[in-house]
């Protein structure tokens, strides 16, 4: 092909560069040429999981919910507040507020100590208002064996970090860079839910 | 808050790391929670047979020999079937049989297995999903009925800010450097050494978006020529100087 379809988008800081287009061949249809094709395995595979006895694991689900943040005011719901205050009172105390309420100023949470691969660790997270600006590892107990203390030398550092980094724009998932550690991610949460986050 | 939508994350710890399945306006929590707890399942029993940390999985047992290809669960096939087909499309550069040890597909299977977990979900009366497998993004809808998805790239060198933002229209894998040290095999050189820092691919099927993602970054602009050139795939990479390229469809946000 003698097109020039990539295109340099320059630095990370000029990504604001035209994106020019080369009038492109006709594209490979993957899943006609190839018949790599999703729902193929996906039926099949599926139906036999759903019936299969998963073996015992340690898998937790934890539900955290972004608008509704009434379990989550912890010491400082006020929802009760609102039979015995003045009128005005009662009305910044609805259940969707409570949680403005709780999570004002500079404070911290840690969350519970959890299991992780290679042994136990807390997440300790500083917020101002209901922006992190602080994520680090409250308590971690890897054993000292070496490869525990090399990944979490190298993967602690990045999940502290993409902790921070995803509630700075208006995005729904983080992509790249990510040794992500269930038990990092399992405490971070308990403790973004302490602080009505 | 018209910013924040109404959305719920379940966390499911399996394959060594966290899988995030988040929904976005769940209209019956009982469907909802028993889909998660499929996908659940589904996500154990696809470590339970691809696990190459797990001497007993099928796969670690094929790998040494134990196990003929037809004495492993028909999965198996399935997914060296599809390695196959990401192979011939990389030019190579994709190669699960080149890997030191014996034929190694988990390249594929993450983003394969979070692939078949949307799929879960799909029928679910929701406005959009996301399930992420440590940065290997499928998805479907939006965080409501008017918007798509978004999702930030992390720079390789500095994880507390994003190289850029994307619009998620699918599914978005990334490989490179800063995630596991330098892992990633190039089947030409037979070295552990990457072409580029940072390597994304988009497209509708997360399994071929991991198999891209991890080709390209070991062989750098060549293969990006070639993803170019199947329908429905971009890509950018991110290069040790923080330079970037993309392909012309790539779905940057302008910000």
């Amino acid at each position: 092909m003698k097109r020039s379809p990539i295109v340099a988008v320059g630095t990370v800081v000029g990504l604001a560069s035209v994106l020019s287009f080369h009038s492109s061949p006709a594209k490979i249809s993957l899943s006609a040429a190839t018949g790599v094709s999703t729902t193929q395995p996906v039926t099949t595979t599926t139906k036999k999981q759903t019936t299969t006895t998963a073996p015992a694991t340690t898998t937790t689900t934890a539900r955290t919910t972004t608008t509704q943040k009434q379990s989550s005011t912890g010491a400082t719901t006020t929802a009760p507040a609102t039979t015995t205050t003045a009128p005005a009172a009662s009305t910044t105390t609805a259940p969707a507020t409570t949680t403005t309420v709780a999570a004002t100023g500079v404070r911290s949470a840690t969350g519970p100590s959890v299991n992780y691969y290679f042994g136990v660790l807390s997440v300790k997270v500083t917020a101002n208002g209901k922006k992190i600006t602080a994520v680090t590892i409250g308590t971690i107990n890897d054993g000292g064996n070496p490869r525990s203390v090399q990944v979490d030398q190298y993967a602690i550092p990045i999940l502290e970090q993409e902790a921070v980094a995803a509630q700075s724009s208006n995005i729904q998932s983080v992509s790249g860079a990510s040794y992500t550690s269930a038990g990092f991610q399992m405490s971070l949460q308990y403790a973004l839910k302490h602080l009505g986050i | 808050m018209s910013e924040v939508a109404s959305s719920t994350r379940h966390l499911i710890d399996v394959m060594g790391t966290v899988v995030t399945v988040d929904l976005f306006h769940v209209s019956d929590n009982d469907e909802a929670r028993d889909a998660v707890e499929r996908v659940r399942a589904l996500l154990v029993d696809v470590d339970r047979v691809f696990s190459t940390y797990k001497a007993s999985s099928p796969v670690s047992r094929l790998r040494r020999g134990e196990l003929t290809l037809g004495e492993t669960p028909p999965q198996v096939a399935d997914v060296l079937d599809l390695c196959q087909q990401a192979k011939t499309l990389t030019g190579g550069w994709f190669d699960p049989w080149a890997l030191p040890g014996g034929v190694d597909p988990t390249g594929y299977v993450k983003g394969w297995a979070a692939q078949l977990a949307l799929e879960e979900l799909r029928a679910l009366d929701v406005t959009g999903a996301i399930v992420n497998a440590a940065g290997d993004i499928a998805s479907f809808g939006g965080p409501d009925l008017e918007s798509n998805f978004r999702t930030g790239i992390v720079r390789p060198d500095d994880p507390q800010r994003f190289a850029a933002v994307v619009e998620l229209r699918g599914c978005l894998a990334t490989s490179g450097e800063a995630e596991r040290g330098a892992h990633l095999f190039n089947p030409f050189s037979h070295t552990f050494v990457s072409a580029v820092a940072s390597a994304s691919v988009t497209g509708p099927n997360l399994g071929v978006c991991d198999a891209f993602a991890t080709a390209l970054s070991v062989g750098g602009h060549d293969v990006m020529v070639l993803i170019d050139k199947v329908d429905g795939y971009e890509a950018m990479t991110l290069d040790f100087a923080g330079s970037m390229r993309a392909t012309p469809g790539f779905a940057f946000v302008r910000e």
